[in-house]
């Protein structure tokens, strides 16, 4: 029986032939469909083995403290990076080697007459964590954002790993990963859907890393779990694990910490040192100072647009701020009296069992050997001195309040 | 033991070194696993999943539903539920709804990613901006066509199953003529029954033989219009028309979900862009297809809805003519806009098609994330 015969057959076979045969035919293209989404979706279950603990054995556990000295290089980095070597910004060697994980020359990008990035120069070194720190409306996030192409930059050079963008932003961004902002997700999707969502962009073996990002997060237990259900912490340690599909060598995070109660805090510290002691780079922007502190190697300070600072962090704390000696001595007051005397220090305050001296800003170190001298000369029992450090914070409202300042 | 899922890189190794070449992100092609990710998506959102179903199979069910019960309960007042005329309404009522509820899914799947704060995460995959675009076409119409389908399938099983007894004969003005007649059959036809025709068919004055014959050979185009009008509405549709219509509604959904997906990629708001296509639908063309603008026919053409009417098959205009349908019910047949040609017809949809697919691209590309 040929088709028409069947279609002239009857109302029964007219049916089969008309009506039935759609039906199977959207049946075969949804089964496809349910097939194909199954088939991974089973393909990416968890184990029935336990997930391990966030953060992955690579990150210092809760109960270390993960902050690293300021200035100390990160744990596994082998080689100094090339930003500690100094090289000229515009280093021919430094491009040809690849050298810098970020580099911008003359970025400008404006939004009618508000210039929200001007004129920047931002170079940052392949391997380490990096601060990009600023207040809010500093232009840290419209940075991120021209950086990863998500909106044009009016003016300026910019690469990525060495890769020109937005020239060859597909290339560049494959070795890229970001949080902009906050981490947003489909709400009504899982958190491991919406990661395929990602995996699927990235295309290559990102599908084959939820598993292992999503445990690496600790979070491979609430995968299944609606990202609606998630808690901020949650969703910025999703973010994380979106980044990690691609296995990128640089990490770009806007404001992680927004959000996170201490203890998140704590545990995306970490992360972060883990991501760093692999080798990739991390440039955290960040308001918080306390936070790029206890976290980066070296930060760019960015005010209204602008870079206005950049270089590892002891550096630029040491020969920013007033150097503060702390004395103990014999006799305070007579101490005091010297240091007045000698006129080398910008002022002294007496303390409990000895005397605070403050020097200039910008005083060379050879100051507290001369103030040892000039006290010992006068006969005085020195016990100790000790120089306080100045903190990020304080370089950093030091630097920010001489904006308003021509000098 | 080894493993082979690959692990994330390890301390001391440097990500990216000596490992996998990265993936092109760059084509502008999407992949199978982009297409069925992003139809996931869309399948997962349950309430617009519901509205689609509401409005595309729901109605079908319902009508047949209360039909085929009431057929069964009192089948003297309530006929079979397979007639050529409640083919033609529910078919026209998947039309009107099934646009509105492309609409709404094309809205969805081109504004979600970017209201959800998901696009930029997609951006900063390096993938292609147009391959993110068009990922979006095949997610949809695969829960579209399937959806659209299935209302149809079962509007064609009780066409078919509960089909009437087919009439013999061709009601033409009460005459009762044989059917699949051409022009000159039934100009012959007539000529040899000049009294029936007499009685019947709007001859005017003529009362002898001789004037009959002359008005029927005066008349028989116009004849043969109400002829082939009245064979077409009395009968099932053929097997080959109803496969036409068939094509004919998903062409209609398809281009309700291009162009939602367009109008909302270009404008980013959802709520906007259904309100504007529900607008498009149930009251501009509408409005546009019954009336003349004077010099502005051609305007007016330009209309998809008018070139999608016109290029609606015999047996849905047929009863829409028949009075069916209406504004909501779709069956616009009594159009007040001369025929276009069959070339500008699909001139106008393809360039629907391709204009607003192409507008929501453009956007899609050169926006903020």
């Amino acid at each position: 029986m040929n088709i028409n015969e069947l279609l002239a057959a009857g109302p029964v076979h007219h049916a089969l032939g008309i009506g039935i045969g759609p039906i199977i035919l959207v049946l075969l293209v949804i089964g496809g469909l349910a097939y194909g989404v199954t088939h991974r979706t089973q393909r990416q279950r968890p184990s029935t083995r336990p997930d391990p603990p966030f953060p992955s054995s690579a990150a210092p556990g809760p109960g270390a403290d993960p902050s690293p000295r300021v200035g100390a290089p990160s744990p596994g980095r082998s080689a100094p990076s090339p930003w500690f070597d100094r090289p000229s910004p515009r280093s021919a060697t430094s491009r040809k080697n690849g050298g810098w994980a970020v580099e911008t020359h003359g970025l400008t990008k404006r939004f009618g007459a508000t210039v929200a990035v001007s004129d920047v120069e931002l170079l940052v070194p392949r391997g380490s964590a990096f601060g990009y720190l600023g207040p809010n409306g500093a232009g840290k996030t419209t940075l991120i954002r021209t950086l990863l192409g998500l909106t044009k930059a009016d003016r300026g050079t910019m690469s990525l790993l060495g890769t020109p963008v937005p020239a060859e932003r597909s290339r560049a961004l494959a070795r890229v990963a970001a949080i902009v902002d906050e981490p947003r997700f489909h709400p009504h999707l899982t958190g491991r859907d919406n990661l395929r969502l990602l995996a699927a962009a990235r295309g290559g073996a990102a599908e084959e890393r939820i598993g292992p990002s999503l445990a690496r997060v600790g979070l491979a237990e609430r995968a299944g779990d609606k990202v609606a259900s998630y808690s901020m912490g949650m969703r910025q340690r999703l973010g994380v694990a979106a980044c990690l599909l691609g296995d990128p060598e640089l990490l770009i995070l806007d404001e992680p910490m927004n959000g996170l109660d201490p203890a998140g805090m704590h545990e995306m510290r970490a992360m972060i040192l883990s991501l760093v002691a692999e080798g990739r780079t991390v440039v955290l922007s960040s308001h918080l100072l306390d936070e790029v502190e206890r976290t980066c190697d070296a930060v760019a300070i960015v005010d209204r647009g602008r870079v206005i600072r950049q270089g590892p962090i002891d550096e630029l704390t040491r020969g920013a701020g007033a150097v503060v000696v702390q004395v103990d001595c014999a006799e305070p007051a007579r101490a005091a009296q010297v240091v007045d005397q000698a006129g080398i220090a910008a002022g002294t305050t007496r303390t409990e069992g000895g005397l605070t001296v403050t020097f200039p800003a910008g005083a060379p170190r050879a100051v507290i050997a001369d103030l040892t001298r000039r006290l010992v000369r006068a006969d005085i029992d020195v016990y100790g001195l000790r120089e306080i450090q100045t903190s990020l914070e304080d370089w950093f409202l030091s630097v920010t309040s001489r904006l308003g300042d021509p000098s | 033991m080894t493993t082979t899922e690959p692990s994330l890189s390890r301390a001391g190794t440097a990500p990216g070194s000596g490992r996998r070449r990265a993936p092109r992100t760059g084509a502008w092609l999407p992949t199978w696993d982009m297409i069925t990710t992003k139809n996931l998506e869309i399948r997962k959102r349950t309430g617009l999943m519901i509205t689609m179903v509401v409005l595309i199979v729901v109605p079908t069910v319902l009508f047949y539903g209360l039909r085929l019960l009431f057929h069964m309960i009192d089948p003297h007042s309530y006929g079979p539920a397979g007639t050529p005329d409640l083919f033609s309404q529910v078919s026209n009522l998947i039309a009107e709804f099934g646009f509105i509820a492309a609409a709404a899914l094309g809205a969805a799947a081109g504004t979600t990613d970017l209201s959800e704060g998901v696009f930029r995460h997609l951006v900063i995959t390096g993938r292609s901006r147009l391959a993110l675009y068009l990922a979006r076409i095949p997610a949809g119409l695969a829960i579209l066509v399937p959806l659209v389908a299935l209302a149809f399938g079962m509007t064609c099983l009780v066409t078919s199953y509960e089909a009437p007894p087919q009439p013999t004969t061709v009601s033409l003005f009460g005459v009762s003529v044989p059917e699949h007649f051409d022009q000159a059959e039934l100009q012959t036809w007539l000529l040899q029954h000049p009294r029936q025709a007499a009685t019947g068919l709007p001859v005017g004055p003529a009362t002898t033989p001789a004037q009959v014959r002359s008005a029927i050979e005066v008349n028989i185009a116009s004849f043969y219009t109400e002829y082939t009008a009245s064979e077409v509405s009395g009968q099932s549709p053929a097997d080959n028309e109803m496969a036409k219509i068939g094509l004919w509604l998903e062409l209609e959904v398809g281009i309700g979900f291009l162009v939602g997906l367009g109008f909302g990629s270009l404008t980013g708001q959802r709520t906007t862009t259904v309100i504007v296509m529900i607008a498009l639908e149930i009251i501009v063309t509408p409005l546009l297809a019954r009336t003349q603008l004077p010099y502005a026919i051609d305007g007016q053409r330009l209309v998809v809805g008018i070139a999608m009417d016109q290029l609606r098959p015999a047996d849905l205009a047929a009863a829409g003519e028949s009075g069916h349908g209406g504004l909501l019910l779709g069956g616009r047949g009594a159009l007040g806009i001369p025929p276009m040609p069959t070339w500008a017809m699909i001139s106008v949809i393809v360039g629907w098609i391709v204009g607003w697919s192409g507008i929501g691209a453009w956007r899609m590309t050169t926006r903020d994330a």
